[in-house]
């Protein structure tokens, strides 16, 4: 059975805009979408976060309680939890100081069973240059 | 004149340099409360060298995953109360750049 790749590339912030927060639904909502796909073809997404976009992933978001707004860590706990791949630059963590101590690294409490991966922007690269598909966001 | 002005992203606005006045106010609100808390390469932001007043709104930073230990200490953390205060109270003038 064909596999098709798509990797969803988040460069932006959280909350000023929609942008981030909508790589991540169609993240989760393409392996449900069959509209371009052929007989017996499945999706696999991948969702990595670069640049500032590393910033979508820290701990304690309180959006919700905020602005009445999901937040970005339940979204990305969703993707966990349906285990997507969730890749994040270890080059632009360091950048800001941030350690996977400060962000969301699994869903263990609704039950996900995989775990966010901190990697070199370079296997990053390579999840672009191996994608059927590449969206930024 | 006593002149606040919104910093809503995490950017510089350019005209930042080239406003004066006696009491001058840079309130960071959406993105741009990551003016306050983040070190980016282990510099603070380059905004907070700034001759202001610094405030960054707690709602916003509460729902990005900041807390208010990580604020810079040039910044205060104000509610949305306390920014309805300082615009009737502390300011004259106010800017969304």
């Amino acid at each position: 059975m064909a596999v098709k790749k798509y990797a969803f590339i988040i460069e932006k912030l959280p909350y000023k805009s929609e942008t981030s927060r909508l790589a991540l639904t169609h993240a989760i909502a393409s392996q449900t979408v069959e509209i371009h796909l052929e007989e017996g073809e499945s999706v696999e997404p991948v969702i990595a976060f670069v640049g500032d976009g590393v910033l979508n992933c820290l701990k304690d978001q309180k959006a919700l309680d905020m602005y009445g707004v999901t937040s970005q860590e339940m979204h990305i706990k969703n993707a966990l939890l349906l285990d997507l791949k969730v890749l994040v630059c270890k080059e632009d963590l360091e950048k800001y100081g941030l350690t996977e101590d400060d962000i969301i690294m699994d869903a263990e409490e609704i039950g996900g069973e995989v775990t966010t991966e901190i990697v070199p922007f370079s296997e990053i690269m390579n999840v672009i240059e191996t994608a059927d598909q590449v969206l930024f966001f | 004149m006593k002149l606040a002005v919104f910093v809503h992203e995490y950017r510089e606005p350019e005209i930042l340099d080239r406003l004066k006045a006696e009491k001058f106010g840079i309130i960071l609100v959406q993105n741009g409360v990551y003016h306050a808390t983040l070190k980016k390469n282990g510099q603070t932001s380059p905004l907070l060298s700034k001759e202001a007043e610094f405030y960054a709104l707690s709602e916003d930073l509460a729902s990005r995953g900041l807390s208010d230990d990580k604020v810079d200490p040039k910044v205060k953390v104000v509610n949305y109360e306390g920014l309805v205060d300082l615009i009737f109270n502390d300011y004259e003038k106010i800017l969304w750049l």
